[in-house]
């Protein structure tokens, strides 16, 4: 039953791609393209097994071939279920009313980055997958510069564009190397062939730049920050998931050059202590949110790296667990996530500002916005009852099962541990400070315009994912069956049921969700009761506070951008009061990405200078011209003569 | 009879927890020569509390109401993990010790939530403070919880509590120690006696709550303290080999005991300098890792 839906999807999304002009027709279309690929995941997830199918014509001299199988299903459901969802949300909040020029375009891309990512997901050839990976790519760049009069998002789209790129050649060699040394670009389960083992490294690199691993991010801050909410949350929810994909999908595929668990282990701790260290210092909350994507990137191939060290061992009792925690982590992630970025683009469609400095108090206005915001922050810190939870505690099971197995490896995996709770207790101040800079206390900045909530379009894609957290978080063992199916996909040696006590977690859950609802029922009769009195907050007798006195975004994260000052490398402009009638003060702190300015531009500048220099060669003299081509053409036939080719 | 066990438990723990505070007062009184406010009295200010009227900011939202019930019910849901010597645990699954330091992280969040509500520039900072220290209060824990793990082999608290005799339990015992006072916020981290100065943490996270969530506040308080008694004693003595009562009164006396240190130190040390805390929070920490370096080699060995 699985390729009529299937195709159809396809189909579906490709006529949405040219309806762009009709948005009830695309939203339509987008929305049943959506739903049967999610129809034909869930039968893969259910008990319909894999699917593949070869077509009988050719394309690029190649057979077209699918194979959907747990893993693709997993990556499947967040890509439909989100992308849906976005579409949605895009209707009221990327109107054609105030976005006459850019609102057409971009449902026909955002079509066409569903269906690039539904391809890649599910094509078993290695030529074929190069071509849908551009396709997502490309349509990701043209979604980010949707809005392409502002300058900065025209260089977060070049940046974007750039990286991607980078990573798109790197994945070239890859396949070509694969598709050499197999004979074929046909993909498929390859472990027995060990040459193939250094590849790895190229699928990891390349894989990692879509991903956003720490050192390979540096495109995805302000890709995220700049590109419309519904796009932010599309790419940082799933698009991101593609290059997890990946790595996901070769390691379980090729043979892993020893060293493998380590690297990734070792990458993914360093992206979430990282990731959310940087999370803390922004002040832009679009920016915050793309950096604790880096977080998240990095806690599920912490997960991912000791499931491949369990492999290489041969320990399925911490390996699979770790691995379905990460496979749901996948799941997770991409709900929070695109719930927050969502909850992002309300607040900055109400308030017009990135800028948390210039924000508080917003709750008032925005009540359906806050909560829904604060759930999510709750979520996405890993407080239980909630799904972020469910998730990392399987991670961390498999990591102290590891640790308390007291094998060969344990003693290396306690850093890893420690660096995942520092970032867990990181995440939650993070969160913590954003939640409560943007909806607490008292407005910063004086507002003109009055401030209201948007229309159910944009709160009810909210709400189902909300939902969805809820259900996660609340019976987790239903979430299981999914993760666990695609972690026998992932190894097939680890099949039978899982040692999981997620049955107990569930309802654990359940009833401290009941205790959290009775006692706040019970808090609030109370208050109510007694008496409820309105007055000023309280400044320790301070008889007139101002709105300045409340703690800002930079000061709420002061103590831990010390700590970090080292990476973060923050730039600050100081002017200090002075004399009996000072002049105006001033404190401005900038978090750079430094990465991006402290090892890439300097790289880019070199390059710029070897070319600079280059260009002395390129003078307009013919007969210097006609010198080069000769010693080319004699350097040739020396290297054909002795190197015997 | 599982019912009741429940219930017993839950009494045990509320009902007994603020005594604990009462105990502090009582031995700093003690050193100091005075005569002290009666053990008893965090019951009559709950009492008290629980009866008042609530005065709210005119900038909070009904959430800084919820805020610390949210906060109360997970530090007794923690607590409710918590195995009691030879009696052990009413649930019990692998991995439930991270659900007790996550339950552990709503209650701050909850917290930190509350105290941003007001828009008070004092709430502001003792919100920082928390929510950043606790980062290295939690690598503590989660290095004690890892050398646990290593010393039993088992990462459910039913039976992890398996502490060998030797240099590794006493140095756990300080590590477990130091985190104790700083997530409780007493002396040398925080001065529970004051609101007012400006190193304070804890204490001024709560400035604007008061009436039954301010009494909640004191109790949750109160419930964590015994929690995290309960948690070293566990750790350093092997209770769950002693016969129940054995057990038992060992655990309740290992609790007063723990008190009573905390009240010494109290009297004994000042504050720390504020820049000193994520130093003396980092030797917790490393009080916490000798033990497990030391377990993981005889492993090796």
């Amino acid at each position: 039953m699985i390729p009529p839906f299937f195709f159809g999807s396809l189909a579906c999304l490709c006529l949405a791609i040219l309806s762009g002009r009709f948005p009830r027709l695309w939203l339509a279309l987008v929305l049943s393209g959506a739903g049967c690929a999610l129809i034909s995941a869930a039968q893969v997830l259910g008990d319909a097994g894999n699917w593949a199918w070869e077509a009988s014509f050719t394309l690029g001299c190649q057979t077209p071939q699918f194979l959907v199988d747990g893993i693709s299903a997993l990556f499947l459901v967040p890509v439909s279920v989100i992308g849906g969802l976005s579409a949605v949300y895009s209707r009221e909040y990327w109107s054609d009313h105030h976005h006459p020029d850019s609102a057409p375009r971009g449902r026909s891309w955002s079509a066409a980055l569903i269906l690039g990512m539904i391809l890649v997901l599910s094509l078993a050839n290695g030529l074929h997958f190069l071509l849908a990976w551009e396709i997502f790519a490309i349509s990701a760049y043209f979604l980010i510069t949707l809005d392409n009069t502002a300058p900065e998002t025209r260089k977060a789209g070049w940046l974007y564009l750039a990286a991607s790129h980078a990573g798109t050649m790197i994945l070239f060699a890859f396949f070509s190397a694969v598709a050499a040394r197999t004979g074929s670009w046909a993909l498929g389960p390859m472990r027995d062939q060990a040459a193939l083992a250094p590849l790895f490294w190229l699928a990891l690199c390349g894989f990692g730049v879509k991903a956003g691993l720490f050192p390979l991010h540096v495109w995805l801050p302000s890709a995220h920050a700049n590109a419309p909410s519904h796009v932010s949350a599309l790419m940082s929810a799933v698009a991101i998931k593609m290059g997890v994909y990946g790595i996901v999908r070769f390691s379980a595929w090729l043979p892993l050059p020893p060293g493998a668990g380590w690297v990734v282990l070792g990458l993914g701790a360093m992206s979430a202590l990282l990731g959310i260290a940087f999370a803390m210092a922004q002040n832009d909350f679009k920016r915050l949110l793309a950096y604790c994507s880096v977080e998240n990137i990095g806690i599920i191939l912490t997960g991912l790296g000791l499931a491949i060290l369990a492999m290489a061992n041969g320990q399925a009792a911490w390996g699979r667990v770790a691995l379905c925690g990460t496979l749901l982590h996948v799941w997770n992630h991409s709900l929070f996530k695109s719930l927050l970025f969502l909850g992002a683009g309300s607040v900055l469609h109400a308030t017009g500002t990135r800028d948390m400095s210039r924000l508080g108090g917003l709750w008032r206005f925005l009540p359906w916005t806050a909560s829904l915001f604060a759930l999510g922050s709750a979520a996405v810190s890993g407080l239980p009852p909630l799904n972020g939870f469910v998730s990392e505690w399987m991670i961390y099971l498999g990591l102290i099962r590891a640790v308390a197995a007291k094998g060969p490896v344990s003693g290396a995996i306690v850093p890893s541990v420690i660096v995942l709770a520092a970032a867990g207790a990181l995440a939650l101040a993070a969160f913590a400070k954003a939640v409560a800079i943007i909806f607490l206390g008292a407005p910063r900045t004086r507002r003109t315009a009055p401030v209201q909530e948007y229309g159910w379009g944009m709160r009810a894609p909210m709400l189902v994912l909300a939902g969805l957290m809820l259900w996660v978080g609340l019976f987790p063992a239903m979430a299981l069956g999914p993760a666990a199916i695609a972690a026998t996909a992932w190894n097939p040696g680890w099949s039978g049921n899982v040692d999981i006590p997620v049955f107990h977690l569930g309802s654990l859950h359940l009833l401290l969700a009941c205790g959290l609802l009775a006692a706040a029922y019970v808090v609030l009769r109370k208050v109510s009761r007694n008496g409820l009195r309105d007055s000023l907050t309280w400044d320790c007798g301070y008889a007139a506070p101002t709105t300045h006195m409340q703690y800002t975004s930079g000061s709420f994260a002061g103590i831990v951008t010390r700590w970090f000052a080292w990476i973060l490398r923050p730039a600050r402009l100081v002017r200090k009061v002075r004399g009996q009638f000072p002049e105006k003060a001033l404190y401005l702190e900038r978090t750079p990405e430094t990465v991006l300015e402290y090892c890439i531009h300097p790289l880019g500048r070199g390059v710029g200078l070897l070319a600079e220099g280059a260009k002395k060669m390129q003078h307009g003299r013919l007969h210097l011209y006609i010198l080069y081509v000769f010693a080319g053409v004699m350097a040739l036939g020396a290297m054909a003569f002795w190197g015997g080719m | 009879m599982e019912a009741l066990d429940i219930l017993a438990r839950l009494l045990v723990w509320l009902v007994l927890a603020p005594l604990l505070p009462g105990i502090i007062n009582k031995v700093k009184a003690w050193v100091a020569c005075r005569q002290g406010p009666p053990v008893l009295q965090l019951y009559f200010d709950l009492a008290r509390l629980w009866r008042k009227g609530v005065v709210m900011s005119t900038l909070a939202s009904p959430g800084f109401l919820i805020a610390p019930a949210v906060a109360w019910v997970a530090v007794v849901a923690a607590a409710m993990l918590m195995p009691l010597g030879r009696a052990g645990c009413i649930f019990s699954f692998d991995g439930d010790v991270l659900l007790l330091v996550y339950l552990l992280a709503l209650a701050r969040f909850s917290t930190a939530w509350g105290a941003m509500e007001t828009g008070s520039a004092f709430e502001g900072m003792g919100a920082a403070r928390e929510v950043s220290f606790a980062v290295l209060a939690e690598i503590g824990i989660i290095t004690a919880i890892l050398t646990l793990a290593l010393e039993s082999g088992s990462i459910s608290l039913a039976s992890m509590f398996t502490p060998p005799p030797g240099p590794g339990a006493a140095l756990l015992a300080v590590g477990l120690f130091i985190i104790l006072l700083a997530e409780n916020c007493r002396v040398p981290f925080d001065d529970p006696n004051t609101h007012l100065e400006l190193t304070m943490i804890h204490e001024v996270m709560v400035l604007d709550h008061s009436g039954p969530p301010f009494a909640l506040i004191l109790h949750g308080a109160a419930v964590k303290m015994m929690l995290f008694s309960a948690l070293l004693v566990q750790a350093v003595l092997p209770l769950a080999h002693m016969p129940l009562g054995l057990s038992l009164a060992a655990m309740a006396g290992g609790i007063v005991l723990v008190v009573v240190a905390v009240g010494l130190v109290e009297s004994l040390t000042a504050r720390l300098a504020f820049r000193r805390v994520p130093l003396l929070l980092t030797i917790g920490f490393l009080f916490c890792l000798f033990p497990l370096l030391l377990t993981w080699m005889e492993g090796v060995l």
